[in-house]
């Protein structure tokens, strides 16, 4: 069974890597900044079904586990997808975990980790800073609060007042202002899902696509260091560049570690979306070490690169780029570093100081 | 393009490696309350108490991977790694034991003779029986291939000259596994020629000379052996494999928990004392660093899933031990912050005793069992750089 499953999983995840492969190059992402929507891409990842990995098979999606999901999230990061396929994934999630009906196109996540917008008497008030995937979205995605219980509401786009940015990698990000929006489909409550527990598991799709990205950013500098020569060699013979590759080697393989332990635990957990602190250590140890690793990784490739990394034609920058921005994103390292800290102090505060010696430990080690 | 992605594998955790955590956990409280010992830093290399190594012996924490004939109880390597993390954390005394545990029993277990099997390894399991390591030189620290001692057949076996410099606790130990030259060195084939012996620290001709380190701790030694004699069975495999065994014992040692656990003790008394009254900033320091404990953990236990699946994960093993020793040292860097370390014992507090013993001895981490440098070099060379 396990078995079974595993080897659908891989088939899924070859098939994505085909397509990307095939229709998402370096032309693609730097065309798609440059105001060429890459719309075969886009048609070919919902073809696939990529997008409803995580619906199940009845509601007509893959009926994938969240391991498979995040793990194909992981691997588009690799491509540095300019299509938000790891958001609409994540906002079909929530329209098939609520029960409500899930589209075949894009869906907009209207979610960025701070306070869900208001519900009463059927209005929904508030904004959501950074929304992401709405330019294209048929639907938006919105996670609202009724009396301290999540629903999901969901909104037609041109109903709903927008300001569309762009994130530091050109990722559409949207204020999402709703001022008494009377939502098109709304949810009950949705069992074992807290808004602090839907952050974690956003922070964790952010980690995993970190550790994807930095994984490209380390096979491309492996690549450039072999290549390119100066002072007669190529730069890879040189000891001190050595050890620069080493180091991205390094933070690249501890955040891919961390990422894959979290994947691990919430694939297992009952309820995944719950915050529950079995799964909130492993996930803020993803999204710390993650965050950490990416200003590490990013600043030892750009410093192997030379100047060629700083041009907008050589790839590395669309990778750095996203990177810089995703770490941000859903609570930075500093965020989750001290939600962490408070969370052992509160352990070892309640168990009183000097009664049990591993308690730091067992935040550890659990 | 080269894959820059490495596997770290998740441990299979049955019941009772959770059973077997528990019952050392246990003990290990209700010897420190009832003064069995007193924790230390770095306690797998500053902490010596022959008499503690023989209580792990009796309670049967030794050489536990080890077939029953020769004194183990054939458990996994997980259950051997659970116990040498509650070792560490509690900085409980176990150096004596450590490398006999670690690298020596496996080393004789893979390549040393029946004799040596049915009589060592059962002491060694029951903590009477301890293996220092014989590699450095004084003209040979990262270059080891280059090492001065010579082994010379004689009637009947071997005879040895040479110096080893930096063993760490040979005074306490019975044997040291030494490397030397058995055959003529060749430029070109550097690490051709190499045997390992294990030689009992008692024969004729063995001077162990006790070294104090900057920590003021004797643990290191210059041990010299002039025209030592030894059978023909105290060869370690074959002549002239000495190299082999030697990497190959090297990933063993290189991603165990000692790589970034040796200064977790002073963490957490630092955390039993700052809990109460821990500031935001206070607890982004410590979230971040047990964050990547977190993350080194899961690195070093898949590192040791892959060595039970008979993979050599050589990179890995890198990996964790250049990071590891490097969290080592910062955890103290970045405790210092809230926890200036000024005085040597601290005045009597336990927590300053901690830190400043761990300041004093953190130069040795990111040196031991193979600079990080050398280990930058393996990386790079994994990735197809050299």
């Amino acid at each position: 069974m396990g078995f079974d499953m595993e080897q659908t999983d891989q088939l899924i995840l070859d098939t994505a890597h085909r397509l990307f492969t095939d229709q998402c190059g370096a032309d693609v992402v730097n065309g798609a900044e440059r105001g060429e929507a890459p719309e075969r891409l886009r048609q070919a990842i919902l073809d696939a079904g990529l997008t409803l990995a995580w619906v199940p098979e009845a509601a007509g999606g893959v009926g994938g586990s969240l391991a498979l999901g995040l793990n194909l999230i992981r691997q588009a990061a690799g491509f540095a997808l300019p299509v938000p396929l790891a958001d609409a994934l994540v906002a079909n999630l929530l329209l098939a975990e609520s029960g409500l009906a899930v589209t075949e196109r894009w869906a907009a996540l209207a979610f960025d980790g701070d306070e869900l917008p208001v519900l009463l008497q059927g209005e929904v008030n508030g904004v959501v800073a950074a929304a992401a995937g709405a330019p294209e979205a048929a639907v938006l995605v919105v996670p609202v609060t009724e009396k301290g219980v999540v629903k999901i509401a969901t909104f037609a786009p041109s109903t709903i007042e927008m300001e569309h940015q762009e994130s530091l990698a050109g990722e559409a990000r949207t204020r999402v202002i709703l001022k008494s929006a009377i939502p098109g489909q709304l949810s009950g409550p949705v069992d074992g899902m807290t808004a602090d527990g839907l952050k974690q598991f956003c922070a964790l799709v952010r980690a995993c696509q970190i550790a994807g990205a930095l994984e490209k950013i380390g096979e491309l500098t492996v690549g450039y260091v072999k290549e390119r020569q100066q002072f007669g060699r190529p730069l890879g013979k040189f000891q001190a560049v050595q050890h620069k590759v080493a180091d991205i080697a390094g933070e690249s393989a501890l955040a891919g570690a961390a990422v894959e332990q979290a994947v691990r635990r919430v694939s297992a957990h009952p309820e995944p979306f719950s915050g529950d602190s079995d799964i909130f250590l492993p996930l803020a140890t993803a999204k710390v070490v993650a965050s950490e690793a990416a200003g590490k990784v990013t600043r030892d490739a750009h410093q192997a690169h030379g100047a060629m990394g700083f041009s907008f034609e050589y790839p590395l920058q669309q990778y750095s780029r996203r990177v810089w921005s995703w770490r941000e994103e859903f609570g930075s390292e500093f965020y989750w570093s001290e939600r962490l800290g408070m969370a052992v102090a509160a352990e070892i505060s309640a168990l009183g100081a000097g009664e049990v010696a591993g308690c730091a430990w067992d935040a550890v080690s659990r | 393009m080269e894959s820059v992605r490495f596997n770290f594998p998740a441990p299979e955790i049955d019941q009772s490696v959770d059973e077997l955590r528990k019952e050392v956990r246990a003990f290990l409280d209700e010897e420190r309350r009832s003064g069995g010992f007193v924790p230390v830093t770095d306690c797998w290399c500053a902490g010596v108490d022959p008499a503690f190594s023989r209580k792990l012996g009796r309670q049967g924490w030794i050489g536990v991977t080890w077939p029953r004939q020769y004194g183990g109880r054939e458990l996994s390597a997980l259950h051997r790694y659970v116990i040498t993390e509650e070792l560490l954390v509690a900085g409980a005394p176990v150096h004596a034991h450590w490398i006999a545990d670690r690298q020596s029993g496996p080393l004789i277990l893979a390549t040393g003779t029946e004799d040596m099997k049915r009589n060592i390894l059962p002491r060694i399991a029951a903590g009477e029986c301890f293996v220092a390591l014989g590699l450095s030189e004084p003209e040979s620290g990262s270059d080891l291939a280059s090492v001065r001692t010579r082994a010379h057949r004689v009637e009947g076996g071997w005879e040895i000259t040479g110096t080893k410099l930096w063993s760490s606790g040979a005074q306490h130990c019975q044997y040291m596994t030494v490397l030397a030259r058995t055959g003529e060195r060749d430029p070109n084939r550097r690490h051709e020629g190499l045997t390992q012996f294990l030689v009992p620290l008692d024969s004729p001709g063995v001077t162990v000379r006790g070294i104090r380190d900057m920590s003021g701790v004797e643990h290191f030694n210059e041990s010299h052996f002039e025209k030592v004699f030894v059978p023909d069975d105290a060869v370690l495999g074959q002549v002239g494999e000495g190299w082999k065994q030697i990497t190959s014992e090297l990933a063993l040692e290189r991603s165990g928990p000692e790589r970034f656990l040796s200064t977790f003790v002073a963490l957490e008394r630092a955390l039993q004392q700052g809990a109460a009254a821990m500031t935001g900033h206070q607890a982004a320091v410590v979230g971040s660093i047990i964050a990547r404990i977190r993350a080194l953990r899961a690195m070093s236990l898949g590192v040791a899933a892959l060595l039970g699946q008979g993979h050599s994960p050589e990179v890995e093993a890198a990996l964790v031990k250049d990071l590891g020793t490097r969290l080592e040292q910062d955890i103290i860097e970045r405790l210092r912050e809230f926890w200036p370390v000024r005085m040597k014992q601290g005045y009597g507090d336990e927590l300053q005793y901690l830190l400043s013993d761990s300041l004093l001895r953190q130069p040795s981490f990111t040196l031991r069992g193979g600079t990080n440098e050398v280990l930058k070099g393996i990386i790079a060379r994994g990735m197809g750089l050299r």
